[in-house]
Parts: structure tokens; C-alpha cells; sequence
């Protein structure tokens, strides 16, 4: 088996159904120099975390085809385990306690507070490279 | 000696001629027969004429010849021999003196028989010296019954006189002989008569008024075991044992019939009972009497026939208690008592008989005790579960063999080779067995005849087995079927019970009914109440009544099954609600048979029913607040994601101009992406409004929803050509207008063509295609599908899908397909989900056309 090649340092994987909302937070991620890999279907993020060593992964739990418990539980499969930051359009129990079972580095609520969202991506592709 | 001579004794005078009439006619009379007579008559007229001999002829029995009779003749001895010639001769008509005078019945005179022709006896006459004759016939009517002749011993001419003497002595004979001859025939009468009273079989009894037998025939001395006493007629029934037909009551004297008689009824066909010590067993007698009368028709007696009717009282007797049998078994008395008084009353048939009935086993191969109340136990208990077979005794051989066995002598027949020890101590000796079947043929068991003594079976015996067979056929059969029914009723109730049914059957042609005991609990009758189909009826409410009896009458005349639901009213006026269901069961000629079926208690269900609609009234209500909430839910979410992208993109413009190097088209990109999620925020919010503030707010407008589905493609064209996917219309454009809020109408197909574009998208670019279709249902509704190739919906319950509020798929602006029926159906319209025949789903609704006059306010 081929060892994965290294995502170029600092990428992060972005996972969003939404489209409109995937562009933006590429966008934002981007505005603060940090690259993108943009990824609207779990699949295609799964193919590629296959054949690539993935750091950082930002998620929507909440996506068509695949639950979002199952997308996290892949991920976290991935070794070595990557740094998982979680965005989600609801507040409620069931999309948090997914969430915990995984343990993410941090969890946000749509819409989420830009800085602290920047901060949460940077500190994680940190503790990546450490 | 002359003529003359003894002219004057005949002559002698009138009154000696008169007085020889006199004595001859006294003792004629006097004498017993003719015979006697004729020598009274022939001893005096020779006395009195002084003639020699006299002698009589008479004719023989076929009346060919005339036969010496009785002879006289005087003292002189030598007259013997002429006697002697004569009782040796026989003359026929017109020979000799007699056969002359028979010939010509006149009296015949002749002068000197050694010189007749015509006097074959004259050789003896003349040895005596016999000269002259006259011969006189004696006549009855016109017929000879003798001839008598008179001799004397010299020759004379007719004498007149003398003959006509003669004559009328002979005619008195004649007058004395023929009150002789009907006395001899009276007499005969009587003895005839005496032989016939002797010889009946009816008891004839005479009484005179005093009570004095007259007449006692032997058949009344059998029947009432002794002959005439001189007993008062109070004493009679005591002397000859007479009873009432109660057979214990002495006959009242005075109510007797001979008494009845001699007081001088008529009676008729008295039955009387009579037991003395030469009949133990008892006699059936009938008796007819009638009072004798005399010339003034005062009564001189009376006279009773009395028939012996044993016989036939035997046969009444016996037949009463058959029916008793019968009687006992119609009114469901134990097969064992049945039986036991089968076996009795045949018993009793016949001395010295013993009978038994023993059942075939419901296996078929071994025998079980059914009645011997008179064979000892011992013989009893050791027969009772013995096997038949072949070689099996009588009854068990009969039973096996389908068919009477005799066996004479159970000490030889091999049939009896296993019991012939039980048999001797049993003391029994002969065993006749014949098989019970049933109407099918069917061996039910078999009745057996005893004796003591080594015999075949008497008709009369036969008889007896016929019907006891018959009887006792009729016994058991009806018990298994009673059997049967008793174990199904049984089960039945069982099952009922357990159901909480009722189980009923309804007889049509006798319109009697049967009900299980929990339906006599839900229609309210007494456990023991005899049921018919009107008691049943009755308890129908009577406004459901007239409904109920329809559906059940088309069910009888169908010979199909009927449902009713009802009301019941039970005594006291309680009622029920009640399901009924039945159906007919018919025999295989297609008649009516019964009509069976169940009755359930809805009562409770009813309420509960009632309960339930309290219920989910509340729930709408906890359902339209549970709405409320997932809405909102829904609304955070689906504003939540537009605002999102708003915030990011302009977050990262905001860096982007902090950085100082942005690329114009990019900041454009991001502007513009801000614009189009702002309108989708906008379009989401406005969706939101229209349906909670439905009617009252969003304004309905006659629509084409061919158009409203173009304009809604272009909103999502450029969704669709990211996805790489393709959208096929089908539009009908005879589809009929509607009337309708624009904006819900598109979040409906807005919904259902995202939710396909998502299906698809798993598939190769090439087979993303959806295809949206209209439709016109009769011009009355417009149809509208969307239909894609994708997994397709759950196949349990394609419609499953509404009642989930969010799917998994919540791209776009989808609200949830709950939000999409309560859209549809506030239109007055429907939706359905189903999977494509191939492969896929197909989302369909409709809505009712726009009325005639609103659809020029189209807008």
C-alpha cells in the first residue's frame, strides 16, 4: 500500500452540503491565508482522506446521503486521527451529543463568531504540525 | 175258514174300533221312536182283528229297497219261520206285497199269497199256512216312511173295512211319528248346539233372573277355573277372581255384566282381568251380555260371551312400554337406564329369557357394557372391554361379523370355545346375538338372548330381537349424536368464551335458535330459555330493527353472509352496541339449513371510540403546537444556512479589504453571493409566513401551474446545472386552472424537484434527470408530478415520507414534505409518494380546478 502523501501543511478539509455556505467559508478561511480543500459530498472527502493524510477537518454534521455520526466516525478512523472542528445549523441535544462522541477540537453554531472560529482552525492546524 | 168269520170281531162295533184308535194313539205317543211305535201298532191291530202276524217295512238308507222292521205275530210258533224268511228278504219298489204297496202307496189286498205271482215269500207262507194279506202304507206327506202287512192263516176277499181301520191307525201313526221325528230333530239341534258351546273358545254363561247358571260352557269353566257354582251373583267375583283393569280392584259385583244382563242391559265389550289358581299369570277377558226374554219380553235370564283378549292386551302392553323406551330416550334419559328397560321389557316377553345389550367401543374393536340387569355380575364384568373377532363368543362374533349369530349350545360351539366356562358357571346355555347398526350401517353394539336350556330362537323370539335391535339402534345413535353436539357445544362456548363472542345459530325452517352462554349474557336471556329467531330479533333496537331484519333476510335469500352493526335493548332498557356477522349454511341440494354466526360486544369499544375522537381532537391541538416547534426548528435551520454563507462572505470580504489585496471579481463573487443568500433568506422567511398565517394573508389567485412550475425551473436552473443534472417537462395544456396561493405552490414543487435533483445525484451525469409532469384529471383537477431515478422511497410505505418532518435530505430550501401535504391540502387538494414502476420516486398532487366564474380574475 502506497503511504498516504502529506496534504500540503496547514490545508484544511472543509465539508458542507450547503453549497452557498461551503463557497463562504472557503472564502473566509482563505481570507485569513489558510488553504481549503472543499469537499460538498462525504464520499468524495472520504476518497480523498484515502490517498491523502489529512490534518484538520471542518464539518457540517448534518449531510445528505451519509449521517453526520457516521462522516465523524470514518474520519476519526483516518490515521492518524485528524483534528475534527464541527459546525452545525442546529442547536440541539442530538446534533451535540454526535458531536461528543467524537470528541471535536471545537463545536460551532450557524452562524458562528468569525474570530473564534479562525482561532479554532489555526490553534488545530498547530497542534497538527506538532 | 170263511170270510165271514171273523167279520164281527172286525166289525165288532164303532167304539171297538174307536177305542183301538184310542189306545194305539195313546201309545204311540207313549213310545220313544218309530220302531217302538210300529210294534204298538202291529201288537194291536192283531189283537183286536185276531190276524196272525204282523210285521213293518221300512226303506233303507238310500231308499233302494225295503228292510224288514218290526214284526208280531200270536202265540203260534210255527209262524217263527215266515218271520225268519222275511227279516232275510228285501224288496224293492212294486216287488212282493211291501214292495207293491211302497210302489203304489195305496194298501194292497191280497186274497191267498201261495197263489199270488208277485209273493216271493209264498213257499214260506204256505209251510205256515199264511193265506191272506194286506199290506198299508204309512205316509208322511206324500213319501212311504213304512209299509206294515198283516197275515192270517186262511184265505179271504178285501175286507173294506178292515183297510180302512187299518189306515187310520196307520195315519195316526204317521200324525205321532212326525211330532216324533221333530222332537228327534229339536233334539239333534240342541245336542249341535251343545257341541258348538262345548267346542267355542268364548265362555258362554246363562243366568236366570235368581242368578242360577243355566248354561256354564267348558271355555267358561277354563277361563274362570271352575264351572257353575251355586253362588250368589255377590260372590262371583270373589269365587271366580274377576278384577277391574287395574288388575288388583275386584270386579264390583253388581257392575258385572251377567248381573247387568239379568237386570236387563245391554252390555258391551266390559274387559275384565281374571286371576285365579289355574291361571297365576292373569287373563284378559272382553264380554258382551244381553238379557233373555220371554213371550212378553219379561226378562228370564241373561247370557254373556266372554273372549279371552289376553293375547292382544300381550301386544297392547307391549307396545305401550315400547313407546315408554322411546319416550325415555326422546326425553334424553341415561343410555344405561334406556337400555336396562329395553332389556326388561323384553324379558318380560317371554319365560325364562334373559337378554343383554352391549356396546361397540368407540375404537371399533372391543366390546363395553351396555344393560344385563338380570345376567350375573360375574358374567357381566368379565365380558365388559373383550375384543371381537371371528371366533368371539356371540356377541362379540355378531358385532365382527355384521350379521345374527346363533348358537344353540354355547357347551359345543366353537364361538365359545374362550367362555364356555363363565357360560356354565352362569348358568347359561344358549346365546343368540344380533349386530345394533345404525341408519349408516354402522355397528353400534349388539342385543343378546339367554336360555337355559340348548334351542334356536322361536319366531316369536325373532321378533322380539327385530325390534329390540331397532329400539336400542335409535337409543345409542342418538346418544352419540347428543354426545357430538354436547362436545362441540362445549367447545364452542369454550372458544366463545375465550373470544369474548357470541356464537349463535339460527334454524330457519323451525325458527328455533341455539346461543352460546356468553350470548345469552349479551343479549340478557336466561341460561334455560328456549331461543327462537323473533325472541332474538326482538332485542334489535328498534330504530336499527327494520335495517338489521333487511340485511338478514337478503343473506337467507342469497344464502350469503349479512354484517349489522346495532344497537341491543335488554330487559330494563339497558342497551349494547353489537357487531353481527353471519352466514348460511346450505345442504348439497342448496336448501337452507341454518344460518350460523357471531355477535360482539361493541359496547366498550363504542365508548372508547368516543373517548378516542375527545382524544384526537386534543392531539390536533398538541400536534398544531409540536408543529410550531419543529417549524421553528425548521426556520433556525434553513435561515440559519443563508445566513451563515451572509456572515462568512462578508467576514472574509471584510479580511480581504483589510489585506489590502483584493482581486475586485472576487470581492463581486462575494457581494453577489451575499445578494442571492440574503433573497433566499428573504424567500424562506415570506414561505414561513404564508403558511402560518395561511388563508388570511397569502392571497389565492387562479393560477396556470404550467406556468408557476416554468417560473420555479428557472429558479432552480442553476442549481440544476451544477448538480450536472437535467429536468424534462410533460405539460398538458388542457390542464385546468386552479385556485391558489403562487408563492406556497412554488415551496411545494420548489421542495419536491430539490428532493429529486438529491435523489439523482448519486447517479452518473448522465442519468440525473428528473421528469415534472402535469396532468388534467377530467378537467375537474390538475395533477402535477415529479418523478426521479433515484433509490427511490422506503417500499413498505412509500407515503411514510410525510410523516417524517425533516428527511435526511435537507439541501436547498426544502421545509419537509409534512409542510408540503399541509400546503396541498389546505388547497383542497392531495399529494401522494409512491415508487415508479422501474426504478425511482414519483411525488404526485392535485388540486381542484378554479370554479368557472373566478377564472377570469386570473392573474
Amino acid at each position: 500500500m502506497k503511504t498516504p502523501a502529506d496534504s500540503s501543511p496547514g490545508e484544511v478539509c472543509l465539508l458542507d452540503d450547503d453549497a452557498s455556505v461551503l463557497r463562504s467559508m472557503q472564502y473566509l478561511l482563505a481570507s485569513d491565508g489558510i488553504a481549503v480543500r472543499a469537499f460538498q459530498k462525504p464520499e468524495e472527502f472520504l476518497e480523498y482522506a484515502a490517498t491523502h493524510r489529512v490534518s484538520v477537518v471542518v464539518t457540517d454534521i448534518w449531510m445528505p446521503g451519509i449521517t453526520g455520526l457516521e462522516i465523524l466516525a470514518r474520519t476519526c478512523a483516518i490515521t492518524p486521527r485528524p483534528r475534527v472542528i464541527v459546525i452545525t445549523a442546529r442547536d440541539d441535544l442530538a446534533a451535540r451529543a454526535t458531536a461528543m462522541a467524537v470528541g471535536p477540537v471545537a463545536f460551532f453554531i450557524k452562524p458562528f463568531n468569525d474570530e473564534q472560529f479562525l482561532a479554532a482552525v489555526h490553534d488545530a492546524l498547530a497542534q497538527a504540525k506538532q | 175258514m170263511k170270510p165271514g168269520e171273523h167279520r164281527e170281531t172286525i166289525d165288532s162295533s164303532r167304539e171297538e174300533q174307536l177305542s183301538l184308535l184310542q189306545t194305539i194313539t195313546m201309545e204311540v205317543a207313549a213310545a220313544g221312536d218309530l220302531s217302538s211305535a210300529l210294534e204298538v201298532v202291529l201288537r194291536r191291530v192283531c189283537e183286536k182283528t185276531g190276524w196272525a202276524l204282523g210285521q213293518a217295512w221300512v226303506p233303507n238308507q238310500d231308499r233302494t229297497a225295503l228292510d224288514c222292521g218290526p214284526g208280531w205275530f200270536c202265540g203260534n210258533t210255527d209262524l217263527k219261520r215266515f218271520r225268519a224268511a222275511s227279516e232275510e228278504a228285501h224288496f224293492i219298489p212294486g216287488v212282493g206285497l211291501p214292495g207293491r204297496v211302497w210302489k203304489s202307496k195305496r194298501p194292497a189286498w191280497i186274497e191267498d199269497v201261495t197263489l199270488d205271482g208277485n209273493f216271493p215269500r209264498n213257499k214260506a207262507a204256505g209251510k205256515v199256512g199264511l193265506k191272506a194279506a194286506v199290506g198299508i202304507p204309512i205316509l208322511s206327506g206324500d213319501e212311504v216312511i213304512a209299509v206294515i202287512e198283516f197275515f192270517v192263516q186262511e184265505a179271504r176277499a178285501q175286507d173294506e173295512r178292515l183297510v180302512k181301520v187299518i189306515t187310520a191307525v196307520a195315519a195316526q201313526l204317521d200324525l205321532v211319528m212326525e211330532r216324533k221325528r221333530a222332537e228327534e230333530k229339536l233334539s239333534t239341534t240342541n245336542e249341535i248346539l251343545q257341541s258348538i258351546l262345548s267346542s267355542m273358545a268364548d265362555a258362554v254363561i246363562v243366568a236366570d233372573p235368581q242368578g242360577n247358571f243355566l248354561l256354564f260352557n267348558p271355555a267358561a269353566e277354563r277361563m274362570f277355573g271352575r264351572g257353575a257354582t251355586q253362588t250368589a251373583s255377590s260372590e262371583w267375583s270373589q269365587q271366580y277372581g274377576l278384577y277391574l283393569p287395574d288388575r288388583v280392584t275386584p270386579f264390583p259385583p253388581d257392575q258385572l255384566p251377567l248381573t247387568r244382563s239379568i237386570r236387563g242391559e245391554e252390555v258391551n265389550n266390559v274387559e275384565i282381568f281374571v286371576r285365579h289358581a289355574k291361571a297365576p299369570q292373569g287373563l284378559w277377558t272382553r264380554v258382551n251380555g244381553r238379557p233373555l226374554r220371554g213371550p212378553d219380553s219379561e226378562v228370564t235370564g241373561g247370557v254373556i260371551v266372554c273372549r279371552d283378549i289376553t293375547e292382544v292386551k300381550k301386544e297392547e302392553f307391549f307396545l305401550f312400554d315400547q313407546s315408554r323406551v322411546l319416550e325415555m330416550i326422546a326425553a334424553n334419559a341415561s343410555l344405561s337406564e334406556v337400555l336396562t328397560s329395553l332389556v326388561l321389557l323384553m324379558e318380560g316377553q317371554a319365560d325364562g329369557l334373559r337378554c343383554s345389550i352391549l356396546l361397540l367401543d368407540q375404537d371399533g374393536k372391543h366390546v363395553r357394557h351396555g344393560a344385563a340387569p338380570n345376567l350375573p355380575e360375574t358374567y357381566v364384568k368379565a365380558v365388559d372391554g373383550a375384543a371381537i373377532g371371528p371366533r368371539n363368543g356371540s356377541c362379540g362374533t355378531a358385532m365382527y361379523l355384521r350379521k345374527p349369530v346363533v348358537v344353540k349350545d354355547v357347551m359345543t360351539d366353537p364361538l365359545w370355545a374362550d367362555y364356555r366356562t363363565l357360560a356354565e358357571i352362569c348358568g347359561l346355555r344358549a346365546c343368540w346375538s344380533t349386530p345394533i347398526l345404525s341408519p349408516q350401517g354402522e355397528v353400534l353394539g349388539s342385543f343378546a338372548m339367554y336360555r337355559q336350556e340348548t334351542r334356536g330362537p322361536l319366531p316369536e323370539e325373532l321378533r322380539l330381537t327385530q325390534i329390540a335391535t331397532h329400539i336400542a339402534g335409535i337409543a345409542i345413535e342418538r346418544q352419540r349424536v347428543q354426545e357430538t353436539l354436547r362436545e362441540r357445544e362445549a367447545r364452542i362456548n369454550l372458544a366463545a368464551e375465550s373470544a369474548d363472542l357470541a356464537f349463535w345459530v339460527i334454524y330457519p325452517e323451525q325458527k328455533t335458535a341455539w346461543m352460546s352462554d356468553k350470548g345469552r349474557v349479551i343479549y340478557g336471556f336466561d341460561p334455560d330459555l328456549p331461543l327462537t329467531r323473533d325472541l332474538i330479533c326482538a332485542r334489535v333496537h328498534p330504530d336499527e330493527r327494520a335495517a338489521a331484519h333487511a340485511a338478514f333476510d337478503r343473506a337467507c335469500e342469497s344464502h350469503g353472509t349479512f354484517e349489522s352493526e346495532h344497537r341491543l335493548v335488554l330487559p330494563h332498557g339497558r342497551t349494547r352496541w353489537v357487531i353481527v356477522r353471519g352466514r348460511c349454511l346450505a345442504d348439497e341440494h342448496g336448501n337452507l339449513l341454518e344460518l350460523i354466526g357471531v355477535t360482539i360486544d361493541v359496547s366498550a369499544q363504542k365508548q372508547t371510540d368516543l373517548q378516542l375522537q375527545i382524544q384526537r381532537e386534543e392531539m390536533s391541538h398538541l400536534n398544531r403546537v409540536a408543529l410550531m416547534g419543529e417549524m421553528t426548528a425548521s426556520v433556525a435551520h434553513e435561515l440559519n444556512q443563508p445566513l451563515t454563507a451572509i456572515a462568512n462572505n462578508a467576514s472574509a470580504a471584510r479580511r480581504f479589504l483589510e489585506r489590502g489585496n483584493i482581486d475586485p471579481a472576487l470581492l463581486q463573487q462575494l457581494l453577489q453571493d451575499m445578494v442571492a443568500d440574503s433573497q433566499r433568506a428573504g424567500e424562506v422567511i415570506r414561505g414561513i409566513r404564508a403558511l402560518v398565517q395561511k388563508d388570511k394573508n397569502i392571497a389565492r389567485s387562479v393560477l396556470n401551474l404550467n406556468a408557476v412550475i416554468a417560473d420555479t425551473l428557472r429558479l432552480v436552473s442553476s442549481d440544476v446545472l451544477l448538480r450536472e443534472s437535467a429536468v424534462a417537462t410533460e405539460m398538458d395544456h388542457t390542464l385546468p386552472q386552479v385556485e391558489a396561493a403562487p408563492v406556497q405552490i412554488q415551496q411545494v414543487l420548489l421542495n419536491l424537484i430539490m428532493n429529486a435533483l438529491d435523489a439523482v445525484e448519486s447517479l452518473p451525469p448522465a442519468e440525473r434527470r428528473i421528469i415534472v409532469r402535469t396532468r388534467s384529471l377530467n378537467g375537474e383537477k390538475a395533477e402535477v408530478s415529479v418523478r426521479d431515478f433515484g433509490a427511490g422511497l422506503p417500499k413498505d410505505r412509500p407515503d411514510k415520507v410525510f410523516d417524517h418532518f425533516f428527511s435526511t435530505k435537507q439541501t436547498g430550501m426544502g421545509m419537509g414534505l409534512t409542510i408540503v401535504r399541509s400546503i396541498i391540502e389546505m388547497h383542497g387538494g392531495k399529494i401522494t409518494a409512491e415508487n415508479a414502476p422501474d426504478r425511482g420516486a414519483r411525488f404526485s398532487f392535485h388540486l381542484p380546478a378554479a370554479r368557472r366564474d373566478s377564472r377570469s380574475e386570473a392573474a
